[in-house]
C-alpha cells in the first residue's frame, strides 16, 4: 500500500527538484556527478627560505575547510616545520601576508604527512592507494569513483619534475601514470590540478586521463615569483599565482555560483608576471557552466524522505546494569612510584 | 519453472485467512527458498487480494480467476522480468562496473558500493543539554529494531553499530522564520549547508569501512519547533532528509520545558518514529529498495526492514558488481604490468590473482546454477583477492627504472670507467696480435 504512494512522491519531488532556481539546488546531483569532496595539498620545499610554500599551502587548506571539506578528507603534506622552526619571530604561527592578519596555521591544522615523510613515493602511494595496510585512515586518500579531488602542489620545479625536499623530484611521466592508475581504479570522477611552481606547465603537458582540469602559475621557460616579503620575518610570504587565487576565494561561500572558467582567469600577466596556463581538453564539462564548489567546497546532495516505513512497538529490553562491572568502595589510590619528600 | 494445483486443506486455509499479513505468514517457508519464488493464482472471490501484490517473503499473489491464461501468464513475466529478476538493471550494473562509465542513475549515486563491512553512527545532537536532558534508549532500540536486519545480513556484509551524544554544537544555518505559525523552517536549498559543520563535529573513525551517519537532531529552545518544508510550503511529513553515501538527518520536535520548570527538564525521544525514518534511509543508502511499477501492490515491510526479494535481488546485483570490478582490477594490474615490463611479481601476488580468478570462475558455475548465496560468497572472496592484488604496496612504479631512464642512470656510472678500459683492451688485443706475428717470424 504504501510502495506506490511513496514512489508517487518520490516522481514529485523530482518535479519539485527541477523546478528550482535559487540557491544550490538538489537537481545539481545529476549535472555534477560527484558526491564527495576530496584535497590533497602538497607543499614540497623544505629550509626557512621557502617559508611561502608551506604559507600557500596553509591557505588553500584554510580556503578548503571553510568551504566545507572536512579535515578527514584533507591530506595536507607538509615538507617542513615553519611554524615551530627556530628562525621563526612569531613561534606557532604561519602568515600569508605581510599585515599578519590571519594565522594560516591555526590551532585546528592537521596536518597528515609532515617533515621527511613528504616524499615522492609517500605521496605517489596517497594517490594510487597502494599503501602498507598499516596506515591510518587518516593518511589515505579513500575516493571513490564518485569522488572530486582537488589536487594543489607548491614548492621548486623545473621543466618537467618537482623537486621534493631537496633530494629528489617526481616527473610529470610519474605524475601522469599516477592519475592513470587513479583513472583505472576509478578512484576519482573529477580531478582539479593546481601548481603553483616555476615552470610549472610542464608538469601537467604529460596527463593522458579523462576528466583532468589543470591550471599552473606558469608556462615552460617562466619562473613564478613570489609576492611579497614580510620584513619583520624577514622572508617572502606567499607566491603571486597563490595570492590572487586566495583573493579570489576569499569572495566565495558555500553556496556561492561562481565557475571554474572565472577561477581558471585568475591573475593575468600583469599581476602575475608569468602566465598563467591552464588545460582544459582533458575535462569533460564546459569550464563556465562547472562550480568553484565542485572542487574547492563540498556541498552535498540531500534528498527529501515523503514517507518511511512502519514498524510496529517492539518492547525496548532495558539494559540492567552489567553484573560484571563490580563497584568498589574503595578509593583509588596512585602506586608509589618515586621517593616523595615525606 | 513447476505448476500445480492447490490442495483441498490449502484452498479452505487460503479462504479463510483474511488479511495479507497472513497470507504471506501462510506461505512463508512452503518451498521457497533463496532464489525459488512462489507465484499464487488467487481465486476471484478471496477478499484478500484485489490487485497483483508482492509479498514480504518470497510468494506473489494474482487476482487470476477468470483472466484466460494468456493474459495471466503475460503477467507473470512481467513480474518476473521487472521485479523479481531485474535482468536489465543488472546487466546496467554490471557494464558500468567492469568500466563503461554511463551516466548515473539517481539510485547508483545514493548507495554506497560494496564492502565487507559498514560502521553505522547514530548521533544525538543537544546544541541545549543544560535546557533539555534528553533520553535515548539508543541501545535497546538498536537491539529491538535493527538487530533482525542486521542478523539477515550478517553472512554478507558486517554491520558495526556504534552511538554517540554530541552537546553544545548546532545546525550552522539560520532557519528562517515562519510567520503564520510561530516555528522555524528550513527549505530544500538549506539542507545541504547543514551537514559540513555538523561533520566537522562528528568525530573521525579508525576503520577503512565505509560510514554511514544517521543523526537525530533536537532543536534549541529558540529554534523550536523547526520543520523542513517542500517547494510549495508543504511540510515534510517525516522531517527528515538524507544525502547520498553519507547518511541521514531527522528533526525531533521534543517538547519545550514549560516556563517555571527546574532546568534541566528529562524528555524522552521517541525511538519508534526515529528508527522508522533511519530504516528507511538505511534501505536506500544501502541499496535495498526496489522501485515498483504503480500497478503492482507491495505489502508494507514492517519490522523485517528488508522483503526477502529484495535480499536476492541485492544478492544477485552485488556479486555481480564485485565481478566485474574484480575484473576491470585484473584487467588494469594486466596493463600496468605490461606497462613496466622489469616490474617483479611476488609469489603472494600471483597467488592472490589465482584466487581471484578461481573466485569469478566459482561465482559463475554457482550463478548459472541458480545458487546466488554462494555466488555471493565466492564473489566477495574475488573481490578481495583483486583488490589486494592491485593495492600490494610493492607494486610501484618508481621502485623500478623506467627503461629510457635506465641509459640516464648508468652511462654516468660505466662510461668514465669504460673508456680507459675500452682504451686499454684495444691496445691489449693489438700487442698480442704483434706477439703473434712475431713468434712465427722468430721460429
Amino acid at each position: 500500500m504504501a510502495a506506490p504512494m511513496v514512489h508517487f512522491y518520490f516522481q514529485l519531488i523530482a518535479f519539485a527538484f527541477l523546478h528550482q532556481c535559487a540557491g544550490t539546488s538538489p537537481e545539481e546531483f545529476f549535472k555534477s556527478g560527484h558526491t564527495n569532496n576530496w584535497a590533497v595539498l602538497v607543499d614540497t620545499s623544505r629550509f626557512w627560505f621557502n617559508y611561502r610554500h608551506v604559507a600557500n599551502v596553509l591557505s588553500i587548506y584554510r580556503s578548503c575547510k571553510r568551504l566545507g571539506i572536512p579535515d578527514s578528507r584533507i591530506i595536507l603534506m607538509v615538507a617542513d616545520d615553519m611554524a615551530c622552526n627556530p628562525r621563526n619571530p612569531r613561534p606557532a604561527t604561519v602568515f600569508n601576508n605581510a599585515n599578519n592578519q590571519i594565522n594560516v596555521y591555526g590551532d585546528d591544522v592537521e596536518v597528515d604527512y609532515r617533515g621527511y615523510e613528504v616524499t615522492v613515493e609517500n605521496f605517489i602511494r596517497v594517490l594510487t592507494g597502494r599503501l602498507p595496510p598499516s596506515t591510518p585512515r587518516s593518511k589515505r586518500l579513500l575516493s571513490d569513483e564518485h569522488s572530486n579531488v582537488l589536487v594543489y602542489m607548491t614548492g621548486h620545479g623545473g621543466d618537467g619534475f618537482l623537486k621534493f625536499q631537496d633530494a629528489e623530484e617526481i616527473s610529470n611521466v610519474e605524475l601522469a601514470d599516477a592519475f592513470e592508475q587513479m583513472w583505472q581504479k576509478r578512484r576519482y570522477h573529477e580531478v582539479f590540478f593546481m601548481i603553483d611552481t616555476c615552470q610549472a606547465e610542464s608538469m601537467f603537458q604529460k596527463f593522458y586521463s579523462p576528466n583532468i582540469l589543470a591550471v599552473a602559475s606558469s608556462k615552460v621557460g617562466e619562473d613564478s615569483l613570489s609576492h611579497h616579503v614580510d620584513p619583520s620575518i624577514g622572508v617572502y610570504v606567499i607566491d603571486r599565482y597563490t595570492y590572487y587565487a586566495l583573493e579570489f576565494l576569499e569572495t566565495v561561500t558555500p553556496g556561492s555560483k561562481k565557475t571554474m572558467g572565472q577561477f581558471l582567469e585568475v591573475c593575468p600577466k600583469y599581476q602575475c608576471i608569468s602566465t598563467v596556463a591552464k588545460r582544459t581538453d582533458l575535462f569533460r564539462r564546459d569550464v563556465n557552466k562547472v562550480l568553484l564548489t565542485d572542487f574547492f567546497g563540498s556541498v552535498r546532495n540531500v534528498e527529501l524522505l515523503p514517507d518511511s516505513i512502519h514498524l510496529q512497538n517492539a518492547t525496548l529490553h532495558t539494559h540492567s546494569e552489567d553484573s560484571s562491572y563490580v563497584k568498589s568502595d574503595k578509593p583509588l589510590n596512585y602506586a608509589q612510584q618515586f621517593p616523595m619528600p615525606v | 519453472v513447476a505448476v500445480r494445483q492447490a490442495a483441498e486443506k490449502q484452498s479452505s486455509d487460503v479462504t479463510s485467512l483474511k488479511t495479507l499479513a497472513a497470507l504471506d505468514e501462510y506461505f512463508h517457508g512452503e518451498e521457497s527458498s533463496v532464489n525459488k519464488y512462489l507465484i499464487v493464482l488467487m481465486p476471484v472471490n478471496n477478499a484478500v487480494v484485489k490487485q497483483t501484490t508482492i509479498g514480504n517473503y518470497r510468494a506473489v499473489y494474482l487476482p487470476a480467476g477468470k483472466r484466460d491464461l494468456k493474459t495471466v501468464s503475460s503477467e507473470v513475466t512481467e513480474i518476473l522480468h521487472s521485479v523479481l529478476v531485474r535482468e536489465d538493471a543488472l546487466l546496467k550494473s554490471f557494464q558500468n562496473f567492469l568500466g563503461a562509465r554511463e551516466p548515473k542513475d539517481k539510485a547508483s549515486m545514493r548507495s554506497l558500493s560494496y564492502h565487507q563491512g559498514y560502521d553505522i553512527l547514530f548521533t544525538l545532537v543537544n546544541p541545549q543539554p543544560d535546557i533539555l536532558d534528553i533520553d535515548w534508549s539508543i541501545k535497546e532500540a538498536v537491539e529491538a529494531y535493527l538487530s533482525p536486519m542486521v542478523k539477515q545480513l550478517s553472512d554478507y556484509i558486517n554491520l558495526d553499530i556504534k552511538s554517540q551524544m554530541l552537546f553544545f554544537t548546532g545546525l550552522r544555518r539560520k532557519p528562517h522564520k515562519d510567520k503564520k505559525n510561530s516555528g522555524f523552517y528550513y527549505e530544500e536549498t538549506d539542507l545541504p549547508h547543514t551537514i559540513n559543520p555538523l561533520e566537522a563535529n562528528l568525530g573521525s573513525h579508525a576503520s577503512n569501512n565505509p560510514m554511514l551517519n544517521f543523526i537525530v537532531y533536537v532543536p534549541s529552545r529558540d529554534q523550536h519547533p523547526l520543520h523542513i518544508v517542500l517547494k510549495n510550503g508543504e511540510k515534510v511529513k517525516t522531517n527528515s532528509f538524507l544525502s547520498p553515501q553519507w547518511g541521514g538527518i531527522v528533526v525531533q520536535n521534543l517538547p519545550s520545558p514549560p516556563p517555571n520548570s527546574s532546568l534541566p527538564v528529562r524528555v524522552t525521544v521517541d525511538m519508534k518514529t526515529v528508527m522508522e525514518v533511519f530504516l528507511t534511509q538505511l534501505r536506500l543508502l544501502m541499496d535495498f529498495n526496489i522501485q515498483v511499477k504503480k500497478d503492482l501492490q507491495v505489502r508494507e515491510v514492517g519490522n523485517d526492514v528488508i522483503r526477502e526479494w529484495e535480499l536476492d535481488n541485492w544478492l544477485r546485483k552485488k556479486c555481480l558488481e564485485n565481478l566485474a570490478t574484480s575484473i576491470s582490477t585484473l584487467q588494469s594490474l594486466t596493463a600496468l604490468l605490461e606497462g613496466i615490463s622489469n616490474i617483479v611479481i611476488q609469489d603472494d601476488i600471483g597467488q592472490q590473482v589465482e584466487n581471484a580468478v578461481t573466485g569469478i570462475k566459482e561465482a559463475h558455475r554457482h550463478l548459472s546454477s541458480g545458487q546466488i548465496a554462494r555466488a555471493f560468497t565466492q564473489s566477495r572472496k574475488a573481490l578481495a583477492s583483486s583488490e589486494k592484488a592491485f593495492f600490494d604496496p610493492s607494486l610501484l612504479e618508481l621502485l623500478y627504472f623506467p627503461e629510457d631512464q635506465k641509459f640516464a642512470i648508468y652511462i654516468p656510472l660505466f662510461l668514465p670507467i669504460g673508456l680507459p678500459i675500452l682504451g686499454s683492451l684495444f691496445k691489449a688485443i693489438k700487442w698480442i696480435k704483434t706477439k703473434r706475428k712475431q713468434k712465427p717470424k722468430t721460429e
